[in-house]
Order: C-alpha cells, then sequence, then structure tokens
C-alpha cells in the first residue's frame, strides 16, 4: 500500500497559502470596506449608533456634500471639487511631461552614449534619493525668481524636475535590454535619431511607459508636501484641500462627508491600479525574462 | 554594385587597439568572409565599414566615394544581423518598407519592391506576420529581404546563420551562395565558423588580435596557410602540429619523427619549404589528418610518403571515415582512415605519413617556412 497521507500534503501546504493571502487580503480591504459603509451612513445613525457598524440607512449625501458643499477653511468656494480640478490640472501634464523626458533621457544614455554619459546617468540616479524636504527652500527660491510661486505650473515643474531621475532610471533599464542591432540597423534603414525614437523605440516601449505613469501619476496624485508648501489657496491640491476639509469642523466630526471625501481623493490611484494594474506587473518583470 | 578599398584602418576604444591596419580590396562582386575567432575584430570592422562606428585611422572607399566619415545612410550598404534586428513592433511587410519609406520611394514603388522580395525569398505568406510569430529561419529571410529591398551596393552580413539549427543553417548557407551568384553583389560576411567560410567564400580574410593573418582564396588559406594560427584555424578536424628536428636526408632535408620509441624520417618535398637553414634545428611540422592515411599500396609507392606504425589511442568514427587519434614525438597527431581499415583502441596500426601537401613553420615566431 501506499502511503497516502503525503499526497495531501501540497493540498494542505496551498491552504495555509491561501488563508494567509485571505488574512492579508482582508488587512488592506477591510478599511476601505469600512470607509464606504461609513460614507454612505448618515450622521443621525453614526452619532446614535456605534463608529463601526452596519449602515441603518443607505444614502450619498456625504459625498455630495464632500464633493460640493463643504465647507473648506475660510474660502467661498465649497467642497472638494475645486481642489480635484487643480490636481487633475497639476498630474496631467507633470505626469507626461515628465514620461516623455525620461523616455527621451533613457533613449539616449543607452543608444546615444556621449562622452560622460555614465557620469550623467549616475548624477541623474542620486535626484532619487534626494529627500522632499530636502528641496523646499531652494525650489520656492527659483520659483519665486521664475514668478511661477503658488501657481499651477509651479507645482508641475517641481513635479516634473524631482520626477524625471526616477522616470530616466525606469527607460534607460528597460532601453539597455532591448537589442543595440535594433538601433543599428534603424540607421542603416536611413532613420535619424527622431524617426528611430518614434516609429521603432516608442512604440516597443508600453510596458515601461504604463509603469512610469502609473508610478508618476500616484506619486504626484498623493503629494501633500509640495502641495502644500508651493500653492496658494487657488492651486491647492485634492490632498491638501481633503486635509483641510478634516481639520476645519463646526461643532462635530462629520466622519460620513471625511470617509467620502477621503474616497474622492483616493479615487483616481484606484482607478488607474485597476486598469492598468496588470500591465504594471508586467513591465516590472520586463526584461527579466526575454520576450 | 562597387568594390570596397579598407586602407590602413585602425580603431581603438580607449587604450584598446581593436583594428590594427586593416587592409583588404574588395573585387565588384566578390564574396569575402572575415573569420576569426571572437574577439578578433572582425565585427568592429564590419560596423565601421557600415559606419556605425567611426574608425580611428585609415580610409574606407566605396567605389570611387571615399566614405570614411560618411554617415550608415549614405553608403549605400544594408546590413543583416545577428540577431537579425527585426523592429518587433511591424509586420513583415512594414519591416522591408521602412527603409524605402524613410528614402521616400513612392508608395507603389514600395509595394512592388515589397513584392519582389517576398517572391524572391519564398516568404509572400508571411507578408502580415509580426516578427514574434514567425521561426528563426522565417525572421532571418525577412532581415534578408528587408536588405534585399535597398538594393544596395554593398551588402554586410553580421553572423547571420549562427542563430539557426545546424540542419537550417547548411541550408541557408546554400541559398546564400545561389543568391549571391544570382544578385552578383559585393558581400562582407563575418562568421566565426570556419567551414561557413570555405563554403561560401570567394575570398577569406582570416584575423586575429586586430590584424589580418591572411587573405587569400579558400584554397589557398587551405593549403598555403601563412602561419600556425591560419593553418590551425580553418579545417576541421584542425591541422596536427608536431614540434621535430630537421635532418638531413639522402636528397634534401626532412624531419625526424619517433613513435613507439622507433624513430623514422620524413623527407620534406622541396617544393614545399626549403629547410636547409633549420638543419638540426627544431620546426613545427603541419600536416592534415587527411594527409596520416591506412596503407594504401598506390599512395606508398607515390614521394614523400612514409609509412609509420602507431599505436592507436582514440578511434571516433565520423561515417564516412574513422578519426584515429596517436601520438607522435609525445605530441597528439589525428589521422583520417577508413573504416574498415581502423584497428581498435591499444593495437597497432601502419599508417602512410603523405608529406607533398605538410607545411612547416618557424617554432619561434610561428610563421610559415
Amino acid at each position: 500500500m501506499r502511503d497516502t497521507s503525503k499526497r495531501y500534503q501540497p493540498v494542505t501546504g496551498r491552504a495555509i497559502l491561501y488563508g494567509v493571502l485571505m488574512i492579508v487580503a482582508a488587512y488592506y480591504l477591510l478599511p476601505l470596506i469600512l470607509m464606504i459603509l461609513t460614507s454612505v451612513r448618515s450622521m443621525e445613525d453614526i452619532r446614535m449608533g456605534q463608529l463601526i457598524a452596519w449602515p441603518e440607512s443607505f444614502s450619498l449625501e456625504a459625498w455630495r456634500q464632500a464633493w460640493s458643499e463643504v465647507q473648506i477653511g475660510a474660502r467661498s468656494e465649497t467642497g472638494l471639487k475645486p481642489y480635484f480640478i487643480n490636481s487633475i490640472k497639476i498630474v496631467i501634464p507633470a505626469v507626461a511631461i515628465s514620461t516623455i523626458l525620461g523616455a527621451l533621457n533613457g533613449y539616449v544614455l543607452s543608444f546615444f552614449k556621449f562622452r560622460g554619459s555614465d557620469f550623467f546617468f549616475a548624477a541623474l540616479l542620486l535626484g532619487c534619493f534626494v529627500p522632499f524636504q530636502a528641496i523646499l527652500l531652494p525650489q520656492s527660491q527659483l520659483l519665486g525668481w521664475l514668478n511661477l510661486g503658488g501657481t499651477i505650473p509651479g507645482l508641475v515643474l517641481t513635479h516634473v524636475a524631482y520626477g524625471v531621475s526616477f522616470t530616466t532610471l525606469f527607460f534607460r533599464n528597460y532601453y539597455v535590454n532591448l537589442p543595440h542591432e535594433l538601433v543599428k540597423a534603424a540607421k542603416l534603414d536611413g532613420a535619424g535619431f527622431w524617426t528611430i525614437f518614434f516609429r521603432i523605440i516608442l512604440p516597443i516601449s508600453t510596458p515601461i511607459l504604463v509603469v512610469t505613469v502609473i508610478w508618476q501619476f500616484t506619486q504626484i496624485w498623493n503629494d501633500f508636501l509640495f502641495g502644500v508648501v508651493f500653492s496658494d489657496p487657488s492651486s491647492q491640491p485634492v490632498t491638501v484641500g481633503l486635509n483641510n476639509m478634516v481639520n476645519s469642523t463646526t461643532g462635530e466630526t462629520r466622519y460620513n462627508v471625511d470617509m467620502a471625501g477621503a474616497i474622492i481623493a483616493a479615487l483616481p490611484t484606484i482607478i488607474v491600479y485597476v486598469v492598468a494594474g496588470k500591465y504594471f506587473v508586467r513591465g516590472l518583470t520586463a526584461g527579466s525574462v526575454k520576450g | 554594385m562597387a568594390e570596397l578599398n579598407i586602407k590602413n584602418v585602425n580603431k581603438s576604444f580607449g587604450t584598446t587597439d581593436v583594428l590594427k591596419g586593416i587592409n583588404l580590396d574588395i573585387q565588384d562582386g566578390e564574396f569575402i568572409i572575415l573569420v576569426g575567432p571572437s574577439g578578433c575584430g572582425k565585427s568592429t570592422l564590419l560596423n565601421c565599414i557600415a559606419g556605425l562606428e567611426d574608425v580611428t585611422s585609415g580610409d574606407i572607399m566605396i567605389g570611387d566615394d571615399n566614405v570614411t566619415y560618411a554617415a550608415p545612410k549614405d553608403r549605400d550598404i544594408a546590413m543583416v544581423f545577428q540577431s537579425y534586428a527585426l523592429y518587433p513592433n511591424m509586420n513583415v511587410r512594414k519591416n522591408i518598407a521602412f527603409g524605402l519609406e524613410i528614402r521616400k520611394m513612392p508608395k507603389d514603388e514600395i509595394a512592388a519592391e515589397v513584392e519582389r522580395v517576398a517572391k524572391l525569398l519564398q516568404i509572400e505568406n508571411l507578408l502580415d506576420r509580426k516578427p514574434s510569430q514567425l521561426s528563426g529561419g522565417q525572421r532571418q529571410r525577412v532581415a534578408m529581404g528587408r536588405a534585399l529591398a535597398r538594393r544596395p551596393k554593398t551588402y554586410l552580413f553580421d553572423e547571420p546563420l549562427s542563430n539557426l539549427d545546424a540542419k537550417l543553417r547548411v541550408e541557408m548557407r546554400t541559398e546564400m551562395k545561389k543568391l549571391h551568384q544570382r544578385l552578383g553583389t559585393t558581400i562582407v560576411y563575418v562568421t566565426h565558423d570556419q567551414i561557413e567560410a570555405m563554403t561560401l567564400a570567394d575570398r577569406i580574410a582570416v584575423m586575429k588580435d586586430g590584424i589580418v593573418q591572411q587573405f587569400g582564396t579558400p584554397q589557398q588559406v587551405y593549403d598555403d596557410p601563412a602561419n600556425i594560427f591560419v593553418a590551425g584555424f580553418m579545417g576541421s578536424p584542425s591541422m596536427n602540429f608536431l614540434e621535430c628536428s630537421v635532418v638531413k636526408t639522402a636528397d634534401g632535408f626532412g624531419v625526424q619523427i619517433e613513435s613507439q620509441g622507433k624513430t623514422f624520417e620524413l623527407a620534406a618535398d622541396p617544393a614545399q619549404a626549403d629547410l636547409s637553414a633549420y638543419e638540426g634545428k627544431n620546426v613545427v611540422l603541419g600536416i592534415r589528418p587527411e594527409q596520416i592515411t591506412h596503407v594504401m599500396p598506390h599512395v606508398e609507392s607515390q614521394p614523400f610518403v612514409t609509412r609509420v606504425p602507431v599505436k592507436i589511442e582514440v578511434t571516433e568514427p565520423t561515417g564516412a571515415d574513422t578519426l584515429v587519434l596517436t601520438h607522435i614525438n609525445g605530441q597528439e597527431c589525428e589521422c583520417r582512415v577508413h573504416p574498415t581499415e581502423a584497428g581498435n583502441p591499444g593495437e597497432q596500426m601502419d599508417l602512410l605519413f603523405n608529406m607533398s601537401k605538410a607545411v612547416f613553420f618557424d617554432a619561434q615566431t610561428e610563421n610559415r617556412i
């Protein structure tokens, strides 16, 4: 007779694995679920019952308030909407510009090496290790000189300058794994610098483009420090708006509105991950396995 | 079509000299092979011809044009790479058409040219596929197609067959030769495979350490190697090199060899080398395995043939012949005998050393005597 107990060992192992994964998933999901549940409860419900409880009633009133009605600080416009729009105005150009610059830098550093290009790359990489706080003073000085202090273009410039180290690193590491003969062949076919970039290199950069866009989008959208330091009330991003909203209380803490506001502020990054998440993983591992 | 002249080309990367005074005069329509071990500078030379690397000094002429400092696209050359370097984002048709589009050829002419090339290489049914959907051999054809489409003066091939499996490689080799006969354009072809070099080339340039060791027809390079390196590199199994001393024989000079404690004198053909200056000194005898055979009466009666008994150490049957390994002068020596004549390892066997094609090298300089 064969020993049958061994046959079940992989099954048991798998069960433990899934068990652990479920606990980890729950650990991450529970706060979100709690936020959603709280955001659809009424203040009445929250005040009378427990802070953590199943909703007695369902209402999107708190979402409406957080989006357009809640008084934030002393400004005349209400709700998170203007902040949200500011964030979009900052994120889209900042992500686009830093990604394109990163792609170009990576392209040059991989295929058009020049004297000192390795030093240039190393110096650029140092930028990844500069903490946000370290550049606050010089950057505000610079924005002042450029007359961009407290403006959306000023914030875009700050995020582009800060992000270009990361985007260059991503693209350069992706491009060094591409066969150099591809560029040689294109040169012999008569293509120039820009033609090779736009017709050959960029079209095969999709995985790393997705990674870079997600990375930059998350970084810039979630940024609070630059947003609070280099802005004035008309250009504050949603993270600052949310902070101000939670801190501007009139009597009682409206948990449902706070929760709805927090979800609104986090929604774009969640959507980006859900839509492009699988490309993100694919892009991160690209190059490690030959396609 | 044009001749290609490479004049005293040097190339250094920093302090490393990769090419040292390369001179090659290539006739219009010649099939030239650059062959050598990896790191000998053959691919660098090809890149210099293509214009993908700048030369440090020297001139490259295509026809009457000095193209030393011309951009790759202005040299009217096409290149096929080892990795094929097909554009992964484009289908086969676009891959072939890309160079023509860049050169602003009218659309209908491009379509006609793609058709012509596809027909020539029998890849018409693959035109709408992406490179990732092709097998190795098909990719190779597409890479050739891309080169053919531009109808350049000169073709450069950088180890185009080395990524194919053995059978396909032999097939493509034949096709390559047919193609060259049909097109009649100048081809410079880099390989490290000496069989490819022998079978394809009109002339072979054997390179080592950035220097052209010998430039000649396959038969010249095989029969008249300039030095030990060339002699050992060309031919498989490679030539035997036996260090032995020169002795005076009845009518000329010869070398002394030792097998199983007995010494034998092998008379040298004076047409092959004048050994008079080396009497009493050591030289390196170069003799190919096929010049050491089993005893055949009609061969034994020829001049410069000596019968030597040896001890068989290892036998390697290849089907057509059996290779017999033995020791001469304490050095390994491989011999090619008929399968039915080969003995078993450990046995004794008589072999005929045919010296009529043997070559001699200076033991110090390793150059041909």
